[in-house]
């Protein structure tokens, strides 16, 4: 595989718009796997990114978006339904004792030595492309363990040891994406949602700083940290630009003009086709038309590469997903 | 001599009275929950929303005139505020928990009936959901905004909606979903409700969810943020 920092080099000089939906969902569905395969067993879940490697002319593909299995490795109760994403059931933590007496987890919890197995096995198997791995983000983490609603009012209330729990969330964060950049993939995209419900400044203390940590820990020329935020409304980019990322992912909350006009141009800014309402329900007709209309909107920006603005959930006809991809191809022009 | 005296007594009262309620508009609308919080810096040390609502009760401040002329106008703020990206949802949610503390001391009035509220709402996100922070977020603006909130929870059978909605015959139903593969669980749950009470209105809000969704579903209303919510209670109810 190409060195990662060639390969952005190459993106920023082109006019060439490239499309890098996030999905692995239509790939478990098309090998007639559940989601709950997906996410429990490596071996599937690597054959779900080679499949949609395989039959989709996307610029590089990615791993499973499951922002549970690292709060699963501290403790966590999940539930695994079949057919749907996972979710973090209960509430780990509550108090600063317990976030005290919080051990950071090894990588042999939970589910997270399958995850290490799907992305080397991707790594060995897909050449032509760059490999993504995915994780949460420190600030996501932390709120899946001590309850989202509560962790929003606890870093006013008792900002020291939510501050200790981000740092512990990091640690272990920092050792997971080190060993899945070990396993050979090409970069990782970090989903920091929950980050997107701050304002720019409890984003830089309460999510940026931390991962930071894990962008000066793993990324260099040849791995490249895409740091994905689908809360962000517009109030936090700065905050995000801040993390050292070399690319950033917005949701199709957040006007993609905007975000390429605040981004530096050296970086790569990715979204932001609405998930649901584009990809899920749209028909070929109106995925065209989205796709379309946002290609025009910002296809000049030449540090803009076209994705969902999420996940592509489970049950995406596989109708939209071509007709995204024939848009973009037919709308912009070779390098 | 005495009648001027008594009406100065009076004029002082009242003003006392206002002043307490400013004081705990305030409280609510910037999140000072309690003495003891220390949040926000620059309320730090002064009583909050719990120790205010007490002191007013005491003093002679009427529970409906705490709702009306305290709460509901702070969460008013707050709402508009979070609309219009001056606060966001940490803000809020302390806002809201500021609010919970002034009502614990309204429950009573509540419960025998002398404050009156705007109507029933009951709140769930709906069966194979397990997300609350949307529901919570708008439960607690609808609590704010005047009206009895009945939370039945997460993951909330079609059963459990339509056994509240018997007990409650008047009550709105607002039923939340965070992910794609559980909104289309939110119509047989309207369905079940409309078969059961014609007449019961129904709300949907949820990150996946849209108007068009909304209606497809057979939903009377949707959200897409609390306050369109909100609005639109307010607009059922008058």
């Amino acid at each position: 595989m190409k060195k990662m920092k060639e390969f952005i080099d190459k993106i920023l000089k082109s006019q060439k718009t490239l499309a890098f939906p996030i999905m692995t969902h239509p790939g478990i569905e098309a090998l007639g796997k559940t989601v709950r395969e997906a996410v429990t067993d490596g071996q599937v879940h690597f054959e779900a990114i080679k499949y949609l490697s395989e039959n989709y002319n996307t610029v590089a593909c990615s791993s499973i978006m499951d922002l549970t299995v690292e709060a699963e490795a501290f403790g966590a109760t999940v539930n695994l339904p079949d057919d749907e994403i996972p979710s973090v059931t209960g509430r780990l933590l509550s108090d600063a004792e317990s976030i005290a007496a919080l051990e950071v987890p090894t990588l042999e919890a939970g589910r997270i030595p399958q995850y290490l197995l799907a992305n080397k096995l991707a790594a060995k198997a897909i050449k032509d492309k760059p490999l993504f791995s995915g994780c949460i983000g420190p600030f996501s983490l932390a709120g899946r363990l001590f309850d989202m609603s509560e962790i929003m009012v606890a870093i006013y209330i008792e900002p020291d040891a939510i501050l200790q729990l981000l740092g512990k969330c990091t640690e272990f964060l920092v050792n997971y994406c080190k060993a899945l950049k070990a396993t050979g993939t090409q970069g990782i995209v970090i989903a920091e949602p929950a980050a997107g419900l701050l304002s720019n400044d409890d984003c830089q203390t309460y999510s940026t700083d931390f991962v930071k940590q894990i962008v000066e820990a793993v990324q260099d020329d040849s791995f490249t940290v895409i740091l994905h935020n689908c809360g962000n409304t517009g109030q936090c980019t700065q905050a995000m630009v801040a993390s050292g990322a070399r690319a950033l992912h917005f949701g199709n909350a957040i006007d993609m003009e905007g975000v390429l006009n605040e981004c530096p141009s050296d970086i790569l800014v990715l979204g932001n086709l609405n998930p649901v309402g584009v990809f899920k329900q749209g028909s070929v007709d109106s995925v065209k038309l989205e796709t379309r209309a946002l290609l025009t909107k910002v296809g000049k920006h030449k540090n803009f590469v076209i994705s969902s603005g999420c996940d592509l959930p489970p049950h995406v006809p596989e109708a939209n997903i071509r007709a995204f991809l024939e848009t973009v191809e037919n709308m912009t022009p070779n390098p | 001599m005495l009648e001027p005296r008594v009406k100065n007594q009076d004029k002082n009262n009242i003003n006392m009275n206002s002043e307490l309620l400013e004081k705990l508009s305030e409280c609510v609308e910037f999140g000072k929950i309690n003495l003891a919080s220390p949040y926000p810096p620059q309320m730090k040390g002064q009583p909050g929303a719990d120790e205010i609502t007490k002191e007013a009760l005491e003093s002679g401040v009427t529970p409906t005139e705490i709702l009306n002329d305290a709460l509901i106008l702070a969460m008013n703020k707050v709402g508009q505020k979070f609309t219009e990206n001056k606060i966001f949802v940490p803000q809020m949610l302390l806002s809201a928990k500021a609010m919970g503390a002034s009502m614990v001391h309204l429950k009573p009035f509540f419960a025998n009936g002398s404050v009156q509220r705007k109507g029933v709402f009951i709140l769930g996100t709906v069966f194979g959901d397990l997300h609350d922070i949307g529901k919570n977020l708008f439960g607690m603006m609808v609590e704010g905004a005047g009206w009895e909130v009945i939370d039945l929870g997460i993951d909330v059978k079609t059963e459990k909606f339509v056994e509240a909605v018997q007990q409650h015959p008047t009550a709105v139903v607002g039923i939340s979903a965070l992910l794609t593969t559980t909104m289309v669980n939110m119509k047989p749950v309207i369905d079940a409700i409309k078969a059961a009470s014609p007449t019961t209105k129904v709300i949907v809000g949820g990150a996946p969810l849209s108007a068009d969704f909304a209606t497809t579903i057979g939903a009377d209303g949707y959200g897409k943020n609390p306050q369109e919510g909100i609005v639109w209670l307010d607009k059922i109810s008058a």
